[in-house]
């Protein structure tokens, strides 16, 4: 067993894991974070992504070890996360999600999305959600939904550029 | 029929989902997602050969109690499973082997440890003594004289052999155009993104089975489950929690269902096996895998006559309970004429069984095949005559003066105007303007194509249909129970299974509008053998015509006897009063459901004499005319295609559908626009090839192609509404319409790109290899090169 500390969802844990646990194992049945799904724990699925020091990560393919030292955000910590927020709520009216299974992994990746890109649109949301896989929805209404989401927020005029060193 | 009144709000109303709240914030509770005390996870040690004689098993010594062979869990009754007919060969099915494994993936073990590692870790150390013997891999082959057997007691492979013989097929044999063609759609799995799982105890205090199952349908496994496990139903309780997704797949008793549940009878604590997505694509329900050897006989003019020639149908190397894979092979047969006017068939049916997983339902059940198979016939015939496929298509088609109409097949097709679904379909993607793209051609070489694909979707069927595919299980009916709570709230409990479809939404905007009062007011549950009615639960796209019709049954009794009180509360006549807002209005005044409810359920001294106390209703509910109601569309697509290469790429698809009067239009677009995405899945990616000895060649999503969101276009959709005169409201479901037709327009659109040069797409999915060996064994066939031309 190694012992490991992750900050997870803001809060220090600290446990004893085997080194071939997987995060996602380690964060479902530890830590009772069900909301991380497991569809194919290969990496190929997407819908146990997790953010793991501010990025879209897949918990199936990272073992627990290797979290250690690291911020870890499931679902379940993005409650209040402003950005969570209103993605819900236009995953909500846009009827993005029907057996509701792929929808943890689709909301993070999603936040993922509007962190890169001001504004983006149908197709580059189409590309980035390449990895991620519904099986119920046909995608459109879940590509809507980030649209959508991404045109509610507000964004200042970009700073200048610095002028290139010499 | 109760049509719905103008004032109506609720029936045709796209309502936000209830179901959404609980999945946004993680919380939804999916199998896996149970935390049990004490539970053990299982780990099956499976076949790795598709056909063996089992010698020997061979656990590490000290493990007893904890490694499970089928003598160890049993003893277990062999569930009879297929028609009811005579013809159909038994196949029994252990929970785990015998001395026989018949398919790569069948599970021979059960290991159980702590956790689910530990249980792998155990199943790694057991060893098993195999006897290869041969494999049967190829359904075609596999009824030739000489075929090694699946079942050693079987004269042939042949679960079951029938014959559909219609009109005058020897006639035919003098028609002036007639064509030969094979078409295969392939073997695939059904991949909802949740697994399948199985979480099992023993309840001391109730001393009863407690089943947690991702099920479709928890009443009618708990017939299964009692029988297997020698149990009245009354110690056997089936729990589904959130399913995240079904299709088909999760509609039949699967044999680590039983395993786990007897495992669990024999020990002390809960006991789960949640498949893995391996287990998965080698082991859960197959589906598809479909070949047709047809000719279709054509008058001059283009007038369809008639279809002759074989099916055959893999099964798989056994039938699951409770319906095996028979209805396949019939539905497939009797859905080939499609919407056409076809008179004369003659046509043979083989269900098959071979070394491959056991097939079951998958979305749309055999008429993605039938639709496949007619429509590219009708395609190939317009190509033989030189007519526009969509012409000869809207030559053929039953006109709506025709409805009702009976095809040759036998199926009643109800109500709707399929030439207007045609033509609206056409106008969306601009036919016109497509062959003009054509006759120009691309600058970046690749060829356009244009397909269209008509279908329809047998639903609602009750127990006319379900008695003459000979089922087992005949549902017939469904049913609900609705319970007005002392404060006016209402709980609606449904013997369907809801996995995705939002029945907690719509079933509640039927009720509301039954009831006059806010869906908010109402909650909808199912997935309990303990708290709900009997019931069949959620396939063959029947949940809003059958659940839908016992919810809005079982509310009429409610409102019936709510009138009845509120009427004696206001001292009035019920005639003198009506109902609105949640209230019931008289002369004197108006008094609430809250105080309805109230007095009816805790101050009956406020009842009038002699009434029973409470507002609770039982209703069932099965359409007046039980050979179903058929919702139907066009499928209309664009493509590109790169010649050499065989990359496809779809650049447009509108759909033109009719399934009624819709409950909540926002969720039949989300169900079409799905259905469709799992058809492009069938169409373009998804396939489980075996190689000559059965080994699945497609075991993870590394070799298993799901599609994604840059696969899938945004649908463009019209709505016809011809309601249905058989339903509640004029339903019709719809459920699995969108995966039938994708296959069909998608191949005749890139047969289409390829017109020219006469390359036909006969074989789904449609790989960048068969794309470009189809077109390169044309090239090659078709005339001299022209100079300077692409060859």
């Amino acid at each position: 067993m190694t012992a490991i500390t992750v900050e997870l969802n803001g809060v220090k844990v600290n446990d004893d894991v085997e080194p071939r646990q997987s995060l996602a194992d380690f964060l479902r049945d530890r830590c009772g974070l069900t909301a991380t799904h497991l569809g194919c724990e290969h990496g190929a699925c997407g819908a146990c992504t997790v953010v793991v020091d501010g990025l879209a990560t897949r918990s199936c393919l990272t073992l627990a070890v290797m979290a250690d030292g690291r911020a870890v955000s499931t679902l379940e910590g993005l409650r209040a996360d402003p950005l969570m927020t209103l993605l819900r709520r236009h995953f909500h009216e846009s009827h993005a999600l029907q057996c509701g299974f792929c929808t943890p992994g689709m909301l993070i990746t999603a936040r993922d999305i509007l962190q890169r890109y001001v504004h983006p649109n149908a197709e580059l949301v189409r590309h980035e959600l390449s990895g991620q896989i519904c099986r119920c929805t046909g995608y459109a209404n879940i590509v809507k939904a980030i649209v959508a989401a991404g045109q509610d927020i507000p964004h200042e005029p970009p700073a200048p550029e610095p002028a290139p060193e010499a | 029929m109760a049509v719905p009144s103008s004032s109506d709000s609720w029936i045709g109303a796209s309502v936000l989902r209830k179901e959404d709240a609980r999945h946004l914030l993680g919380h939804g509770a999916f199998i896996a997602d149970l935390r049990m005390p004490g539970v053990q996870d299982v780990a099956f040690v499976r076949s790795d050969m598709a056909h063996a004689q089992v010698h020997r098993v061979l656990p590490p010594p000290g493990t007893a109690g904890k490694v499970f062979t089928l003598a160890d869990i049993g003893p277990l009754n062999i569930l009879e499973a297929g028609p009811e007919l005579a013809a159909h060969r038994h196949s029994p099915y252990p929970a785990l082997a015998d001395d026989r494994v018949r398919y790569v993936g069948q599970p021979i073990v059960a290991c159980m440890q702590p956790t689910r590692a530990q249980a792998e870790d155990l199943a790694d150390l057991v060893e098993l003594e195999l006897e290869a013997l041969p494999a049967v891999v190829d359904a075609v082959a596999a009824m030739r004289p000489g075929s090694p057997r699946v079942f050693d007691n079987w004269p042939d492979n042949a679960y079951i052999a029938s014959a559909v013989h219609e009109g005058d097929p020897v006639s035919l044999g003098a028609a002036p155009v007639r064509l030969r063609r094979q078409f295969r759609m392939n073997r695939q799995a059904t991949v909802s993104l949740e697994c399948r799982g199985v979480l099992a105890y023993w309840d001391h205090r109730n001393d009863e089975l407690v089943v947690h199952l991702s099920t479709q349908g928890g009443h009618v496994v708990r017939i299964g489950m009692a029988q297997a496990l020698g149990l009245p139903e009354n110690k056997v309780r089936i729990i589904a929690p959130d399913v995240g997704g079904g299709f088909g797949g999760k509609n039949r008793i699967m044999p680590e269902d039983i395993a786990v549940a007897a495992i669990a009878m024999k020990v002390g604590h809960p006991v789960r096996w949640i498949e893995d997505r391996r287990e998965h694509l080698l082991a859960s329900v197959h589906a598809r895998d479909h070949f047709y050897d047809l000719t279709v006989s054509v008058a001059k003019d283009g007038t369809l006559l008639g279809l002759e020639g074989d099916i055959y149908i893999d099964a798989g190397a056994y039938s699951l309970w409770p319906t095996g894979s028979f209805m396949e092979a019939s539905m497939a047969s009797r859905n080939l004429t499609g919407p056409y006017r076809i008179k004369h068939l003659g046509l043979k049916t083989f269900t098959v069984a071979t070394n491959k997983a056991p097939m079951g339902p998958y979305r749309g059940v055999a008429r993605p095949g039938a639709c496949f198979a007619i429509e590219r016939l009708v395609d190939e015939v317009a190509r033989e005559l030189g007519r526009e496929p969509f012409d000869l298509r809207r030559q053929n088609i039953v006109t709506a003066a025709e409805l009702p109409f009976r095809t040759a097949a036998g199926m009643r097709l109800d109500t709707g105007d399929y030439v207007s679904s045609l033509d609206i379909a056409r106008d969306m993607v601009d036919l016109p303007a497509i062959r003009a793209r054509q006759a120009q051609g691309e600058p970046d070489g690749r060829a356009i194509g244009v397909g269209f694909a008509f279908y329809t979707e047998q639903s609602g069927h009750g127990t006319v249909e379900w008695v003459k595919r000979k089922s087992r299980v005949v549902p017939g009916y469904e049913s609900a129970n609705a319970r007005m709570l002392p404060d006016g709230s209402v709980i609606i409990h449904v013997g369907t299974q809801n996995f995705g479809q939002g029945h907690e939404t719509t079933f509640a905007q039927i009720a509301a509008h039954e009831l006059h009062i806010s869906p908010a007011l109402i909650s909808i549950r199912y997935g309990d053998t303990a708290t709900s009615p009997f019931g069949f639960g959620s396939f063959g796209s029947r949940s809003i015509v059958f659940g839908g019709g016992a919810v809005a049954r079982s509310c009429r009794m409610l409102i019936e006897k709510i009138q009845k009180i509120g009427a004696h509360l206001l001292q009035s006549d019920v005639a003198s009063t009506t109902i609105e807002d949640g209230a019931v209005h008289g002369p004197n005044g108006s008094v609430g459901f809250a105080e309805i409810a109230y007095a009816a359920n805790a101050r009956q001294e406020h009842l009038p004499a002699g009434m029973e106390p409470l507002l609770d209703a039982t209703g069932t509910y099965e359409p007046t005319e039980t050979g179903g109601v058929f919702a139907y569309g066009t499928h209309a697509v664009v493509v590109a295609v790169e010649p050499d290469t065989g990359v496809v790429e779809i650049l447009d698809y509108a759909v033109s559908e009719d399934c009624g009067t819709m409950i909540n239009p926002m969720i039949v677009d989300g169900q079409v626009q799905g259905g469709i995405a799992q058809g492009i899945g069938t169409a373009l990616y998804e396939e489980i090839p075996y190689d000559e000895i059965g080994q699945p060649l497609a075991t993870t999503f590394a070799d298993y192609m799901v599609p994604c969101a840059p696969e899938i276009p945004t649908v463009r959709m019209a709505h016809i509404v011809h309601p249905a005169q058989a339903t509640e409201y004029g339903v019709k479901g719809l459920g699995e319409g969108g995966a039938i037709a994708p296959p069909a327009a998608i191949a005749n659109a890139v047969s289409d790109a390829f017109r020219s040069i006469g390359a036909s797409f006969n074989e789904t999915p449609l790989t960048p290899r068969r794309v470009s060996e189809a077109v390169d064994r044309a090239r090659r066939a078709t005339a001299t090169p022209t100079p300077g031309a692409p060859a």
